[in-house]
């Protein structure tokens, strides 16, 4: 079953007179559950895929069409509301807000999507995903505290904390030493599967292309491989 | 509410920096405001503690007080039209205990429930003159006057261009000043009537008709606002600083879905609660200070007042945060993820 659907997406950046096009044209289409890794030489457009597929930036022409929902027709808070409730996020960087511990990002989080949970079950789903990025113990730490793997934890279970349906995975493991990246990713994989999240990663890591379901390369803005 | 004010706890120092500026501006603001209004209080007490009404003088003595006359004809039609009118006249002087001079305002008036009721060879003293060694039953005299003067009574805080006021019989002032008019006429309520070849004023406006009152008042009140614009400058500069550093924040919270709204509400949080507690420090210790100022400086500053302040420091202080949040929804997911972060 398809949760997102790609078709002759079209995105150009314009620079005074000069116009680049990134994406020409591309189709492609996303099966729940399943990991995509996307991967291309630097410049070929796979992180600008990944973001305009997000809702994080205009495509230029042709549709996404998610859940049924054609994301290329919404207006800005209509993607908002998508990106809050329908999707998870992981950056290179963890991004984490410096001022909040580790279950307050996930309380935030959970405030952002909407989710009218009890105060029993936010906690409850809390400790459960804290737990299952194995951070429950630093629960009380701040950003400050936590190395770059453990930032990279906190970063993955404040982007399945709302049960999305999707999980945008942008060099989530770019920024770590192989030991960290095998255990970050492993984790990603193995929640995703948990949780059923279809996936989509960027990567320029190939030892990651082994867990993900799919790999899709990208080369001069198109796909050339699938 | 919460993440607003978990930020200021992180960051304490440089809330506290803001914090302490505020407070202090506001601490500056509520004393000259108080200031302003003590001298107000000390310059017109005799005005300011009447009802709102409206005051008549003669078209003819161009709004001064001492050079008007109001005839028993003028006197006449006034109490026909609005019997409750009290009349009055105001007259500076002074007064001499043995050999000590009182600087003193004289005022004479018909009888009425708003001002005391003083018997020919009496008057009623300002209760400040106490303090320079005038006592209850001493005789004072006058150069204008053949006869002595007993003191029967004093009253607080009745001062009138600065000066304490003396009231005394109308006899008494008429004899002094050689005179069988009344000065002004005071009519109680908003309903009043007009009269031919009399001026209208209100309380505010005949407060403007003493020397010196207008001028004063002008000065000390553009001070507070210029204290005022400087506070709304100083969030809008601390919290644009702020924002710029958060940007990278900001920009990963929008990309995860977080309102804009959100995002200004924190914002504003976090400058009511720096207001706040600022304002409600400056609050108490200008009324702290109060006990330490000499004795004999005007400070007024009435709950009234303090929170009529107050409002105008969370206006502005919300103005100036808001106009430098523009940046937050001017700030682009893409840009913050492109950059390195925590």
């Amino acid at each position: 079953m398809e949760t997102l659907s790609i078709n002759k997406l079209v995105k150009t950046f314009k620079d005074g007179n000069k116009e680049e096009t990134i994406l020409k044209g591309i189709d492609l289409e996303l099966s729940q559950g399943e990991i995509t890794a996307l991967i291309g030489a630097s410049g070929s457009g796979k992180s600008t895929l990944l973001t305009v597929v997000a809702g994080l930036q205009k495509s230029t022409k042709g549709k996404i069409i998610f859940e049924d929902r054609e994301l290329t027709e919404m207006n800005p808070t209509q993607l908002r509301a998508v990106r809050a409730k329908r999707f998870g996020f992981v950056f290179q960087h963890a991004h984490l807000v410096q001022f909040l511990t580790v279950q307050e990002q996930l309380q935030l989080m959970v405030d952002t999507a909407e989710l009218n949970w009890s105060k029993k079950k936010r906690e409850e789903e809390i400790k459960s995903v804290l737990q299952a990025v194995d951070m429950w113990s630093h629960k009380d730490s701040y950003p400050d505290n936590l190395s770059g793997g453990e930032k990279q934890r906190v970063a993955i279970a404040r982007a399945i904390i709302h049960q999305p349906s999707m999980l945008f995975a942008d060099e989530p493991t770019a920024s770590l030493d192989s030991k960290r990246s095998i255990e970050v990713i492993e984790l990603l994989r193995s929640l995703s599967k948990e949780r059923n999240h279809t996936v989509l990663m960027v990567t320029h890591d190939t030892d990651m292309l082994k867990y993900a379901d799919r790999t899709v390369i990208m080369k001069d803005g198109v796909i050339s491989e699938s | 509410m919460k993440v607003a004010w978990k930020e200021i706890v992180k960051f304490k120092t440089r809330y506290l920096i803001l914090g302490t500026i505020i407070f202090l501006i506001s601490l500056l603001t509520m004393t000259i405001s108080g200031l302003a209004n003590g001298l107000s209080y000390d310059n017109a007490s005799l005005i300011k503690d009447l009802p709102e009404g409206t005051f008549y003088m003669q078209e003819k003595s161009e709004d001064q007080y001492n050079l008007s006359h109001l005839d028993e004809k003028k006197m006449n039609k006034i109490r026909e039209a609005a019997p409750e009118a009290t009349f009055l006249s105001i007259q500076m002087g002074e007064l001499e205990n043995g050999n000590k001079n009182h600087s003193v305002v004289f005022v004479s008036t018909t009888n009425s429930s708003l001002f005391p009721k003083v018997e020919e060879g009496e008057v009623i003293l300002n209760n400040s003159i106490m303090a320079e060694g005038v006592n209850q039953g001493d005789d004072l005299t006058n150069s204008l006057l053949d006869n002595k003067l007993t003191v029967e009574d004093f009253v607080d805080q009745q001062k009138f261009s600065h000066s304490s006021i003396a009231f005394i019989n109308s006899t008494d002032f008429q004899k002094m000043y050689r005179t069988d008019t009344f000065q002004i006429a005071f009519v109680e309520g908003d309903d009043t009537p007009k009269f031919d070849g009399l001026t209208q004023y209100s309380n505010k406006d005949f407060l403007n008709t003493i020397p010196s009152y207008n001028a004063e008042q002008l000065s000390l009140n553009m001070i507070v606002i210029f204290l005022l614009v400087i506070s709304g400058m100083l969030f809008g500069i601390f919290f644009y600083m702020i924002n710029v550093q958060k940007l990278g924040t900001y920009g990963i919270l929008k990309a995860v879905g977080m309102k804009t709204s959100a995002l200004f509400k924190m914002m504003w949080i976090q400058m009511i609660i720096i207001t706040f507690i600022s304002l409600i420090l400056s609050i108490g210790i200008s009324q702290l200070l109060t006990l330490f100022m000499p004795e004999g400086m005007p400070f007024l500053l009435t709950i009234e007042s303090a929170s009529i302040m107050s409002l105008l420091f969370l206006g502005i202080g919300f103005i100036g945060a808001t106009l430098s949040g523009f940046q937050i929804s001017k700030v682009e997911p893409i840009q913050a993820i492109n950059q390195g972060g925590v």
